[in-house]
């Protein structure tokens, strides 16, 4: 197939019904093949099979809402937040004697009555969130693509009309946004009973940093979309999953609207349902193929991940980056290093309760002065360098007030977001210094027990309100304090000695590109150990033990963790006496200091 | 059964003997029909959402004479689910009614004759017996006659019927059934009408059937969408109910011109038709009939939210949900949280997204059958019965057939009982009596109330103490993370009451403490105290306050429900399981009854062995003799175990991390087995096993009499028989026991031994020495000490001259051997050692090395 026929950009409805046309003359019975794919995936996978066509989609946010029509294809790249189950549909009618397929819509092409025969398949329904504390530059700029969208569609002369209307459309839509922004959420809030909790929450991080953590999607530019998926299975996608979907954009805000249907005893059944339903005013996305998201895919426009591959290049990178971070340490090269191994971890592999790979740091000797300067430089140059980053001012109002938690609102049947309802990899900065000696309430206390479990066994528990379920949870987790943090112990804990403030530096866009690369690529290695050398490891391990008794297995667990990432910052695959032998003396280093 | 009704025998006796023959005829009945062709045309799929078969059922006219034949009946039939029939059904009913047995109506769509179904509904109810009623019951009314028959007598209006009897005398029936629930109910519908009405030809309620109990039940998420308009059963958690709603079922108008009232009009297909004009020839008005709310008729409808229970979901995924619809007597059957079994028809309908377009369609479960999950609670004084506490996720889920079976396979295994222990905390090597130990302490034993109101806790107290890096806390930590009702605490700091904790900060370092003093635990919990050394570390100057406040600390953490008890117990948590506080003028007895493990450090930095268990961790004997079992945890520097630690952190980093784990039950299904076995196993002794304590616990008093010894040492204490019972009831469940064996007496005096031994042992004697828990220090020691230290100062004064030539200590024991006489039991080297150091301590002389001078 493929051929003219159809446009899979703008028309991706016509190519699905030209499928499956084809595919009814070759033998496809609705009747019995209960929705499955005929085609369509193969089809629209094979046109987009590389980057540069997947591009040309353009990304469904705040800002482009405005402008996509609906029925085209667009993509929508965000966390999945909730799940709302599934969903049956008419997904095949005879019209006549011909089957007809209502797969990826929302409403059928032919509103008629409704005919004889109908099939019901089902869809799964994804409630999506843009990825929680997302960085700017992890999002694309979908200017261009927009005037060369316009262009497109304003090449089809007959269209002109259409986009008119959806100029007005997008006025509508303009000031549908303000409650688009909140709507679900508003909703949630004040079913929740002690709103207080999200709300008191606003005014009390002005004093925070300005990046201080926001419920997700509270943010002014968020725009959460229902993705509608078709043809998957279930284990292929998860909570909390940062997902790319590529589908056809449903957006009518008329949708939904009109919500009194006839015959007075269905209301409150519907109003059951749609409570369950995000309002009308979330676009829906029918995903035609999705993938999930590495790094690596917001780092658009290059191509430098090949461009990594000699050992040379990462010790570079590497280099340039240590400068920079110890730059930003005020010369703690110790803390610099460690920094560096903590950026790189990432939870590998888990034996009960023990998560393997985690590699949270506390730097200690940090008060309210030195957080100014060291804290806000840090945070903001990680931001800059990871994707995902989040901070949380622990203070007793903070605990005592924050949701952290996720919780389900049966009321709306939602899953309410928590600050810690996050996606795997999200870097996460405490600060403790700003703690006063105060009581906690018991959602303090819990609010407490949910970073410390999360922060030793990578979990978070989501409150079911009559039970409780922990989801894995793949944090970075830094922690800044006074003196050793027992509230948040970390694996590794460093007392902070600055020598000196540097200014600020300023970096070129491509040196932060090729850093944030290079993270990204590094974190992405797999890593081994050879034979010999699990040898030698294992002396150097029951030499340590055998000298110093309190080590636990943590420590050791610990010590192999630091290899590993030290290894794999020297873009390594294997670890190497060297490496190991550099691990060893940073450990003593840092004994040394916190003697 | 029969005592309920004793006149069946008369009324139903003609049928009952042809019972065994006709039921295969049931089966004959249906096979022909197959070839014969079919009449009626049936949509079975209703599109409207207003009136489910149920209601609708409800919806045979009252006017139908209570004698209804079975063809009258029939004739009603197009009433019930088919309101959405395509062709209305009633337009070629025309010549049924007479034509009943000849020609045979069809289920639509398929080839179930209504009439075979019908015969064989009715063969079922008359004729229908439970297998365990003997033969000689034959000519008693079978099971749902005799329900039938209640249900008239007390003017209910249904019948619960148990689809595995269904399916046990007709499969047919039962597949069909399922398949078609609607068509099969409504025929089941009327088939009970025709003998409720040929019992008692009064009775004016409708009766309907309500089935339960089918053979499989569906998980929420596998619903799809071929399952609609199936019967499904599934099991699930309310989270939501609507309030009840009145659903109109008959409608009465009047007319506003002439005040005429219509008959009682009958909702179809979820529609009233309102009459254009007055029905009364007379009047004939136009658009004048208004409806009159107080004379029509209408029922409960209630509309539930059923999510799936926690065990269902699978990993990174969120619960499903689905809608229930209630009628009538299921309203308000369950309420949020209930845990329910619901059997019903799935349905789908058409929601209006926009407006023309209907392609989205939201589903229920129209509901037939609520079965509350049992929640057997008894009595609450018995701290067993509850025990679901040991569930990670969820404390009520009903271990369903499967998982039953599983555990049942489990239990019979002869290794269970390593299989359980290689399950605990997999990651920590070694400690394999101190696993075994946890693993008593979590199945528990049994709780006691005598009537005179001593009661005696089933529950096992476990202190571990030991060198610090001994994964002391991993085990705790594991532990807790068994026992949800549990509470992980660290002894440290404990100050505020109640559900807070407070922040502290040291004012040198800025470190911060999470004093997270008393948490609540709810009753029946493991309550895992680390750094148990360290509780009220302030009040350590007054041994007796320490005492005091110590377990006052325990039981604010512990304590959990008030109980209004007058009599004011001393604060013995541990034993007698509850707790006087006095606080405000107020004292309260709280309910501990709860598990304790702790651990503690020894207040040096390593354990002393010289030293005993209380002068190594300092903590009152009292309070230490309610422990059932100490295991001293002693780090020594063995290098095979560091290696063996450390060849599974490589491995548990660079290999396949789940290859470490060999053969051992993962943390849920332990998790289950465990709360199976402490919620269903409630082990009694049997007299072997008692004999064998009898004689264990005999010997064991008798160690303590060792030969010539001046004081008889304690070796064993009553305590130490209720400890025995406890852990051998625990060993008894773990194989799903009721009995205990003589083994498992056995195998808990070896766990106490073990435990003593390395706690309480009288490292001069070697035996078992109670005296050093109570006291702290053996009786005999005490005296061996003194002898051994005044013979050792003799023989220096005698041999040695101050600042003179060195003496090896051999040489010194040697010395001692020969002088002998008081020193009745052997000496060792090790004592030898002890004694000079006590002496070097002294400043009496100086050891170098394995030499000694005196100064």
């Amino acid at each position: 197939m493929g051929g003219p026929a159809y446009d899979c950009l703008t028309n991706p409805l016509g190519a699905v019904r030209f499928s499956f046309g084809n595919a009814l003359s070759s033998g496809y019975d609705p009747a019995s093949s209960h929705g499955k794919d005929w085609g369509v995936v193969d089809l629209f996978r094979h046109y987009f099979s590389d980057e540069s066509a997947i591009s040309q989609v353009p990304i469904l946010d705040s800002s482009s809402i405005k402008w996509v029509q609906p029925n085209t294809l667009v993509r929508f790249r965000g966390m999945i937040q909730d799940m709302l189950g599934n969903e049956f549909y008419a997904g095949a009618y005879k019209d006549g004697s011909t089957w007809r397929t209502n797969k990826y819509s929302d409403v059928s092409q032919f509103p008629d009555g409704p005919s004889s025969e109908t099939q019901v398949w089902e869809r799964r329904l994804l409630y999506c969130v843009p990825v929680p504390g997302r960085n700017q530059w992890t999002e694309c700029s979908s200017i261009e693509l927009k005037n060369r969208f316009l262009d497109l569609t304003g090449q089809n002369r007959e269209k002109r009309a259409r986009v008119d209307e959806e100029m007005t459309d997008s006025m509508d839509s303009n000031t549908l946004e303000a409650g688009l922004n909140g709507s679900p959420f508003k909703k949630m809030k004040a079913g929740e009973g002690t709103s207080s909790a999200s709300e008191s929450q606003v005014p009390r991080t002005d004093n925070a940093p300005q990046s201080s953590a926001l419920p997700p999607a509270t943010s002014t530019d968020s725009l959460p979309c229902l993705v509608k998926i078709y043809d998957s299975p279930e284990s292929d996608l998860k909570l909390n999953d940062v997902v790319e979907f590529l589908g056809v954009l449903t957006f009518d805000p008329n949708t939904m609207m009109d919500m009194d249907s006839p015959g007075d005893n269905t209301d409150d059944f519907s109003e059951a349902e749609s409570v369950q339903r995000p309002s009308g005013k979330v676009p829906r996305l029918h995903c035609l193929i999705h993938r999930k998201l590495e790094t690596q895919h917001f780092l658009h426009g290059s191509s430098l991940s090949t461009e990594l591959k000699s050992p040379q290049m990462f010790k570079e990178i590497r280099e340039s980056l240590m400068k920079h971070l110890t730059g930003l340490l005020g010369n703690d090269h110790i803390a610099a290093e460690l920094l560096l191994l903590h950026l790189l971890s990432k939870v590998h592999g888990r034996v009960d309760n023990v998560a393997v790979g985690k590699l949270s740091l506390n730097l200690t000797h940090l008060n309210k002065e030195s957080m100014s300067i060291f804290g806000t430089q840090l945070r903001d140059a990680l931001k800059s360098l990871l994707p995902f980053t989040q901070s949380i001012p622990l203070t007793i109002e903070y605990l005592n007030t924050a949701s952290l938690g996720p919780k389900k609102d049966y009321g709306t049947n939602r899953l309410v977001p928590g600050v810690l309802q996050i996606a795997d990899g999200t870097h996460l900065i405490l600060d403790e210094t700003e703690l006063q000696p105060g009581t906690l309430n018991s959602v303090g206390v819990e609010n407490a027990n949910l970073l410390k479990n999360l922060l030793e066994c990578q979990k978070v528990e989501y409150d079911f309100q009559y039970y409780k379920m922990e989801m894995a949870t793949d944090a970075q987790m830094l922690i800044f304090s006074e003196g050793k943090s027992n509230i948040m112990p970390a694996d590794m804990v460093l007392p902070f000695q600055p020598s000196q403030v540097n200014p600020l530096q300023v970096i070129a866009p491509e040196t932060a590109q090729a850093w944030r690369c290079y993270l990204a690529t590094c974190k992405s290695l797999s890593h081994s150990i050879g034979q010999e050398l699990q040898q030698v490891l294992e002396n150097d391990l029951v030499a340590a033990r055998q000298t110093d008794r309190s080590l636990g297995s943590q420590d050791l667990s610990r010590l192999l963790t630091m290899a590993r990432m030290m290894s794999v910052s020297y873009g390594e695959t294997t670890l190497s006496l060297e490496h190991w032998q550099m691990v060893l003396e940073l450990e003593r280093l840092r004994k040394e200091r916190l003697k | 059964m029969a005592s309920d009704s004793p006149p069946a025998n008369t009324n139903d006796g003609p049928s009952s003997p042809g019972e065994n023959a006709s039921s295969p005829i049931g089966n004959t009945y249906s096979s022909p029909s197959s070839l014969r062709s079919r009449r009626r045309a049936r949509s079975s799929t209703p599109s409207q959402f207003a009136t489910p078969p149920p209601p609708s059922r409800l919806g045979v006219p009252n006017s139908t004479p209570p004698t209804s034949r079975p063809s009258a009946a029939r004739s009603n039939r197009p009433a019930t689910p088919s309101h959405t029939d395509e062709p209305p059904p009633s337009s070629d009913d025309g010549g049924e009614d007479g034509a009943d047995d000849a020609t045979p109506t069809f289920v639509w769509g398929t080839n179930i004759s209504v009439q075979d179904v019908k015969s064989a509904i009715e063969m079922f109810v008359k004729h229908f017996r439970e297998a365990k009623e003997s033969s000689d019951d034959l000519f008693r009314e079978g099971k749902y006659m005799a329900s039938i028959r209640k249900v008239i007598e007390i003017e209910g209006e249904w019948i619960d019927v148990d689809a595995y009897d269904v399916f046990d005398y007709d499969p047919d029936l039962y597949n069909k059934m399922v398949r078609y629930p609607l068509e099969v109910l409504a025929i089941f519908d009327i088939v009970l009408m025709d003998i409720v009405s040929s019992i008692d030809r009064l009775f004016e309620k409708h009766v309907q059937v309500r089935i339960f109990n089918l053979r499989s039940s569906t998980s929420m998420r596998n619903l799809n969408p071929s399952d609609i308009e199936k019967m499904i059963s599934l099991k699930g958690m309310i989270i939501r109910s609507s309030s009840i709603i009145p659903e109109i079922r008959e409608a009465v108008f009047r007319c506003l011109v002439c005040g005429y009232f219509s008959d009682p009009i009958i909702v179809d297909r979820g529609k009233i038709s309102e009459p254009p004009t007055c029905l009364k020839q007379e009047c004939l008005a136009k658009n004048s009939m208004t409806l009159v709310h107080n004379r029509c008729r209408f029922a409960d409808k209630q509309i539930v939210r059923l999510q799936e229970t926690p065990d269902e979901i699978p990993e990174g995924g969120t619960p499903h949900t689905v809608s229930l619809l209630l009628h009538d007597k299921l309203v308000d059957n369950g309420k949020p949280g209930d845990r329910i079994e619901v059997t019903g028809i799935y349905r789908a309908m058409t929601v209006r997204v926009g407006p023309a377009h209907r392609t989205v369609k939201s589903t229920y479960i129209d509901c037939l059958h609520i079965k509350k999950a049992s929640k057997t609670r008894m009595a609450a004084e018995d701290p067993m019965d509850v025990d679901n506490s040991l569930r990670r996720v969820d404390e009520d889920v009903e271990l369903d057939e499967e998982k039953l079976k599983k555990f049942e396979e489990l239990s019979k295994q002869p290794d269970i009982y390593e299989k359980l222990a290689r399950s605990l905390a997999p990651n920590i090597w070694e400690l394999d009596d101190v696993k075994k130990g946890l693993l008593c302490q979590l199945f528990g034993g049994n709780a006691l109330n005598l009537a005179s109101g001593a009661n005696f806790r089933g529950d096992i107290n476990i202190l571990l103490v030991g060198d610090p890096g001994t994964s002391k806390s991993q085990l705790l930590q594991y532990i807790h993370k068994l026992s949800p009702r549990g509470i992980y605490t660290s002894g440290r700091g404990s100050s505020a009451v109640g559900l807070t904790a407070y922040v502290a900060k040291d004012p040198e370092t800025g470190e911060t403490v999470l004093e997270s003093g008393a948490l609540v635990l709810s009753d029946r919990g493991i309550c895992c105290i680390d750094e148990f050394d360290k509780m009220s570390d302030s009040a350590r100057s007054m041994l007796h306050e320490v005492c005091y406040s110590l377990l006052l600390s325990i039981a604010q953490i512990i304590a959990c429900s008030f109980q209004a008890d007058e009599h004011c117990c001393s604060a013995q948590v541990m034993e007698q399981q509850t707790v006087s506080i006095a606080k405000a003028g107020i004292i309260a007895s709280l309910n501990a009854r709860t598990s304790v493990l702790a651990c503690a450090n020894p207040s040096g930095s390593r354990y002393n062995p010289r030293l005993s268990v209380i002068e190594n961790i300092h903590l009152p004997p009292t309070l230490l003799s309610r422990f059932d079992l100490i295991y001293l945890i002693l780090d020594k520097p063995d290098e095979q175990t560091d290696r063996r630690l450390a060849k599974h952190i490589v491995a548990l980093h660079f290999e396949n991390a789940e290859s470490a784990q060999e053969e051992a039950l993962d943390i849920t299904t332990l998790t289950s087995y465990v709360s199976y076995a402490r919620k269903n196993i409630h082990p009694k002794l049997s007299d072997e096993a008692a004999e064998e304590l009898t004689r264990g616990y005999v010997e064991l008093r008798k160690a303590g009499k060792f030969a010539g010894s001046s004081k008889k040492v304690i070796t064993a204490t009553p305590r130490q028989i209720e400890s025995l019972i406890r852990l051998s009831e625990a060993l008894a469940r773990m194989r799903f026991s009721e009995w205990v064996e003589k083994h498992d007496v056995e195998e808990a005096f070896r766990l106490l031994r073990v435990a003593m031994q390395q706690s309480a042992t009288d490292h001069a004697t070697g035996t078992i020495d109670m005296d050093l828990i109570n006291t702290g220090v053996s009786a005999s020691e005490r005296m061996r000490r003194d002898i051994l230290v005044s013979s050792i100062r003799d023989i220096t004064l005698e041999k040695m001259q101050i600042g003179g030539s060195a003496m090896r200590l051999s040489e010194l024991l040697e010395e001692l051997k020969k002088h002998g006489g008081n020193i009745n039991t052997e000496i060792h080297l090790h004592d030898v050692r002890k004694a000079v150091g006590t002496l070097a301590s002294e400043g009496f002389l100086v050891t170098e090395g394995d030499r000694i001078k005196r100064i």
